[in-house]
């Protein structure tokens, strides 16, 4: 692991293009800005690594695991979330 | 465009249809083309299925269905990236997955699609939300006594 030493306000760049920069340091507690291509994701370790593993978790699921689903949804709602849509199978 | 599937055999994707992720997903950083399709035997399912590797799908449903009260509270960092002006342009599905226990679904990480560009991401909403929140348990149900 490369350590630097940085100071409020300063700023370390990754590649040519991620830029992170120390906003504030209060206590323990670091505030990072970084600046990233949008392709490239910026999370929280813990919890990337968290939907990574229930990611991988999930796409081992099979249509007969899926089954008992539809009895436990409620009527279409009107939200801003619709039922998926696409070609059925 | 024709794909072969793990699940669901050869299937025929029109390419207008297909959702691009930029960043993949979080474990499946390399399927960045997925088409999103409904189960035929259950209207509240979806499957986004890679179109890049057959064997990797992921069953999604649209969470308010199963969590009335949902409301994800999503950092406009997270949505910068789908080029969305507002979440009224975007239909947003949450991931199945599978305990022991019976099924479940990440209400943490929601997957956002911006239905016209076609494009999609999982972001991470705030607040005390579960990756893995029950809605199916094998739990023998209690029978009240006469």
């Amino acid at each position: 692991m490369l350590v630097l030493s940085r100071q409020r306000d300063e700023s370390i760049m990754i590649g040519d293009n991620i830029v992170v920069t120390i906003v504030d340091i209060r206590g323990d507690k670091v505030r990072l800005g970084i600046n990233a291509p949008t392709e490239i994701p910026v999370h929280r370790q813990e919890v990337y690594e968290a939907i990574q593993r229930e990611n991988l978790r999930a796409s081992r699921l099979e249509p007969g695991d899926t089954q008992d689903i539809g009895k436990f949804a409620g009527r279409s709602s009107n939200g801003p979330t619709r039922p998926p849509e696409g070609p059925r199978k | 465009m024709r794909i072969t599937t793990n699940r669901f055999g050869r299937i025929d994707v029109d390419p207008a249809d297909i959702l691009h992720f930029p960043s993949g997903l979080p474990g499946l950083e390399g399927c960045r083309d997925w088409a999103l399709l409904a189960d035929s035997d259950n209207d509240a399912l979806g499957w986004l299925q890679s179109t890049t590797r057959g064997d990797v799908a992921l069953a999604v449903v649209s969470p308010r269905r199963f969590v009335p009260d949902y409301q994800v509270r999503i950092p406009r960092s997270e949505l910068t990236p789908l080029a969305l002006a507002d979440m009224r342009q975007a239909q947003v599905v949450v991931v199945v997955g599978k305990t022991d226990t019976g099924l479940t679904l990440n209400l943490k990480a929601p997957i956002v699609i911006n239905l016209e560009a076609r494009t999609g991401r999982q972001v991470v909403a705030s607040g005390e939300l579960s990756m893995q929140y029950e809605i199916v348990t094998q739990r023998p149900s209690l029978k009240k006594s006469a």
